[in-house]
């Protein structure tokens, strides 16, 4: 997959070089790749021998998932599932692997181009092991009757491992070295085997699974190469995160690169992006460094639930309310503080920051991922999907989509989202990750990580770029060779705008369709800045479907009209555009305010998985739930400096 | 059981006492000196009194202790706490409203026809059967001659270098697709230059790509230009979910057939699927003719 230059004497010689290879490849036993960087190194010097094919000047999209348990996680093993690391990378290069409930699951989308398990590293491997009747963890009077295929049994199971986590009264054994030693060598081997230059890339990774009092502070720690530490670090052994970055700070200082991506903030109630350090003390700048040094990321959507913005949040962003999760996770309670939990509140509370005390702890990009529990990364497609905690929400009738016990018509008193009875409706098909990366190699796509140039959506592949700079001409969109020249006059998402010299900065929007997904409908630029020490933020529509007027007084496109058919989940035909680009200035741009930007590009309607689920079924979707949908991909913040 | 002291033997002796009662009296003596008499008379009273204490005593409807912290870890997950005495007071006696209206339904037969409770019940058995049948691990043989009759499924994708022009779908009015003609036309006019399109997101040439990434990522028809167009030529133009496309394939292989050592684990997890679904099937078909089935309407087979 490489751009080539248009000369004319490097297609003769590339042409050569192909003839060359289709003659080599003839041969027996040649390998699946192709030999051909000595020839190509040869015969166009431009193209160092060391790039992997697909190598790209200009970065490709690739897509992925951060966030990915096994049997080997204690919840998902409790879950019935026994896929394991082995199982979920074969998932992610599009092979059928078989769901806790007995069926088959594969992608629909085909495979993704990277993935990553992260299994809890806490009592990691221990349920696999206390179901083993030759290991002494089976002996253990706490897992008795634990196991069942009984979705009930399933659910009190789990509660009680939760509890008895909650509470810091899980036995030693759970966690000895030699049990998590085994699982851990198990996903460092299954990473290896995996791992195919130029083609899939797998990261060691695990989960840091902390969670005071219930309110979430969950975090993926990924590692760059197959150089990671003997055991992971564990919310057992303290769950401020603070010390997880010290830990991480310290394998660096070995040699062990890695990243740390925090999620489901929107089940921390308040406390992942607190105003404080966790023990309540002032940050500092140190403390906002040390933050931004191991998380320059994070996950801002996921099957429980979007932690983009919260509706109360944002009551101008007609859009805010998607795919919303007011729970905490794993368990029935209310989360009350909606500030500290949504990620745009903390990027504007971190220029805030930055302006009033000199450093900013939440400068992130973004990702979305999935958290599977069944081992199938990326299953977050609407038409496709089989929800994520195994056997206890396999089937439509598990997780609220159908009617109870074969009805064909919904009960009067049917629960809604919020009630206990049914958790597993609310959650959406959505997250995964996005990358902008020279190649498809640990490497390249570690890079883009720590440049923050990611993206996320809500499970389509729609690809998304994002630029800024002063100097862009003005029919940059319509030139062949566009990114080029916004990588040569400005800054691509995640990175930071220098200081203007006066002149309003102009961006790039770029939002191409899934292939297997809707039209596109509208692009946005998603602003806040600081003005008079308040935080403020406004949604600009940037670029229009079906070619439709922008409206630059309140920066709102007029509605396509697309609907969808509910009958058939057929979307109105001619609406939407397959690719939205425009180069925009922002009108309200101010040399003194800082400022970040994002781009957010939406979808036409469709279907939610749940009217999917109905209408497999031939029964109305639950009339509690959200009958369609508007799925969406989010660039990465550019963040503009009014100050060196 | 018989009483001593009452016997025959301890009868009145001589008689002291006028005929005509003495007879009677005799006879009633002489019933209540049987033995079986005692007998019948002391069962029959056992009885009453067991009887009695029967309905005296009530049945337990037992709440252990496993109960007890399933129902306090449920409400601890529920509120992030444990409950205190009143609370736990109200849970444990929820639950034994529960168990009692439970008891008393089946008591009464109302379990009796209930299709709720019917699938429930089918449903634990299916989970117990479903561990039943979990399977033995295949032999080595067995997964062979299995990779043997269903190699086709591990065919590995055929590659492809090609170079291509892009027409944007969002050109109004068809003008894509006139367009990517009109190049089409031009090139093969002998043109010297590249024909040029639309700016695209996507790569503009390609190495070596597996044709089922581009499948993912162009959709069938654009794969199976990639496929059946002659080399060093372009050809189009034809349509993707982004519009239309002119290509010129530069190189096309076939890699061989994946061996069965690099996809040992997939052959294992079908030949698994496999064979649960046929001890499932066995597991029905039992159970079948261990019952008559009647259905109305349907002749009996």
């Amino acid at each position: 997959m490489v751009r080539r230059g248009r000369l004319p004497v490097r297609l003769v010689a590339a042409t050569a070089f192909v003839g060359l290879l289709a003659s080599a490849s003839a041969a027996p036993g040649q390998a699946a790749r192709p030999a051909a960087k000595p020839a190509a190194a040869a015969a166009a010097p431009a193209k160092p021998a060391a790039h992997l094919p697909g190598w790209n000047p200009d970065r490709n999209a690739y897509f992925g998932d951060l966030h990915v348990h096994t049997g080997l996680s204690f919840d998902a093993y409790i879950f019935n599932v026994r896929a394991m690391p082995d199982d979920a990378y074969r998932f992610a290069k599009g092979e059928p692997i078989g769901h806790a409930q007995g069926y088959s699951i594969r992608l629909a989308g085909g495979p993704l181009d990277f993935t990553a398990v992260t299994d809890h590293s806490e009592y990691m491997g221990a349920m696999r092991e206390a179901n083993d009747a030759n290991r002494p963890l089976s002996k253990n009077p706490l897992v008795q009757g634990l196991f069942s295929p009984d979705p009930k049994a399933i659910g009190a199971a789990f509660a009680k491992i939760v509890t008895l986590n909650h509470a810091g009264q899980m036995p030693k054994e759970f966690s000895a070295p030699d049990v998590a030693g085994r699982a851990w060598s198990e996903v460092q081997e299954a990473a290896r085997r995996h791992n195919d230059p130029g083609h899939f890339t797998t990261f060691v990774a695990y989960e840091y699974t902390s969670a005071p009092d219930g309110r979430n502070l969950h975090r993926n720690v990924i590692f760059r190469t197959d150089k990671v530490p003997a055991l992971p670090y564990t919310a057992v052994v303290s769950n401020n995160p603070e010390n997880l970055w010290k830990t991480m700070d310290a394998w660096r200082a070995k040699g062990v690169d890695v990243l740390a991506i925090p999620h489901n903030s929107n089940g921390s109630d308040g406390l992942m992006f607190e105003p404080t350090k966790r023990d309540g003390s002032p940050m500092d700048r140190a403390y906002a460094e040390l933050r931004m040094r191991n998380e320059p990321l994070v996950e801002i959507t996921q099957i429980k639930g979007t932690s983009e913005v919260h509706p109360s949040l944002a009551p101008n962003d007609e859009w805010a309310n998607f795919e919303i999760m007011e729970r905490y996770i794993g368990s029935n309670r209310q989360v009350t503080k909606f500030h500290g939990s949504y990620v745009r509140e903390a990027l504007k509370d971190g220029i805030l920051m930055r302006e009033q005390k000199g450093f900013n702890p939440f400068k992130m990009g973004f990702i979305g991922s999935s958290d599977t529990h069944n081992a199938a990364p990326g299953s977050v497609e609407e038409r496709n999907y089989f929800s994520k905690v195994g056997r206890s929400d396999g089937t439509p009738e598990l997780r609220a989509s159908v009617p109870p016990d074969g009805a064909k018509t919904w009960p009067a008193d049917t629960p809604d989202a919020n009630h206990a009875a049914s958790p597993y409706q609310a959650w959406g098909a959505s997250g995964l990750a996005g990358v902008w990366a020279e190649e498809n190699s640990r490497e390249a796509i570690f890079q883009a990580l720590r440049r923050k140039e990611t993206f996320a959506t809500s499970g389509p592949r729609i690809r998304v770029r994002f630029f800024a700079g002063y100097d862009f001409p003005d029919d940059l969109a319509k030139r062949p060779d566009l990114v080029r020249q916004a990588y040569a006059k400005g800054v691509p998402m995640g990175g930071d705008l220098k200081v203007s010299a006066g002149k309003p900065p102009k961006f790039l929007v770029w939002g191409v369709r899934d292939p297997n997904g809707g039209y596109l409908q509208r692009a946005q630029v998603v602003k806040g800045w600081i003005e008079n020490g308040v935080a403020r933020e406004q949604v600009f529509d940037v670029a229009c479907s079906d070619k439709l007027p922008l409206n630059t007084k309140t920066w709102r496109c007029p509605d396509n009209g697309a609907g969808v058919n509910l009958a058939t989940c057929e979307p109105d035909r001619f609406k939407g555009d397959v690719e939205l680009r425009t180069v925009w200035t922002d009108p309200t741009f101010k040399p003194s305010q800082r400022a970040i930007y994002y781009v957010r590009v939406l979808e036409n309607p469709s279907c939610r998985w749940s009217t999917w689920d109905a209408l497999r079924n031939g029964t109305p979707p639950n009339p509690t739930l959200a009958k369609t949908l508007m799925e969406r991909a989010w660039s990465s913040p550019i963040w503009y400096e009014p100050k060196g | 059981m018989s009483p001593r002291g009452d016997g025959p033997a301890a009868g009145p002796v001589g008689d002291t006492q006028p005929s005509h009662d003495s007879a009677l009296r005799r006879s009633l003596r002489r019933i209540a000196a049987e033995p079986l008499v005692h007998f019948l008379i002391i069962g029959a009273v056992l009885f009453a009194g067991l009887s009695l204490a029967k309905s005296l005593e009530r049945p337990v409807v037992r709440i252990d202790a496993q109960d007890l912290n399933q129902l306090a870890a449920y409400w601890e997950l529920q509120m992030q706490r444990p409950p205190n005495k009143a609370e736990l007071a109200g849970i444990i006696n929820e639950r034994i409203d529960e168990e009692l209206l439970a008891r008393e339904a089946l008591r009464l037969g109302l379990d009796k026809g209930d299709m709720i409770i019917r699938r429930r019940l089918a449903q634990k058995m299916s989970f117990a059967t479903d561990d039943v049948a979990a399977a033995r691990e295949p032999t080595e043989a067995e997964l062979r001659a299995f990779y043997a009759r269903t190699a086709s499924r591990y065919a590995a994708p055929a590659r492809v270098s090609f170079q291509q022009v892009f027409f944007s779908g969002d050109r109004p009015n068809g003008g894509a697709a006139k367009a990517a003609a009109q190049a089409l036309h031009r090139a093969e006019e002998g043109g010297r230059d590249a024909p040029t399109g639309d700016p695209f997101l996507f790569p503009l040439s390609y190495e070596d790509a597996p044709t089922a990434d581009l499948l993912r990522d162009y959709g069938p028809a654009f794969v199976k230009l990639l496929e059946t167009a002659p080399v060093g030529e372009w050809s189009g133009p034809v349509l993707s979910p982004y519009g239309w496309h002119l290509v010129r394939i530069e190189a096309r292989r076939q890699p061989p057939a994946v061996a069965f050592e690099a996809v040992r684990d997939q052959v294992r997890d079908a030949y698994l699927a496999d064979r649960r679904a046929a001890s499932n099937a066995a597991f029905m078909a039992g159970l079948r003719k261990r019952y008559r089935v009647v259905v109305a309407g349907v002749p009996e087979r």
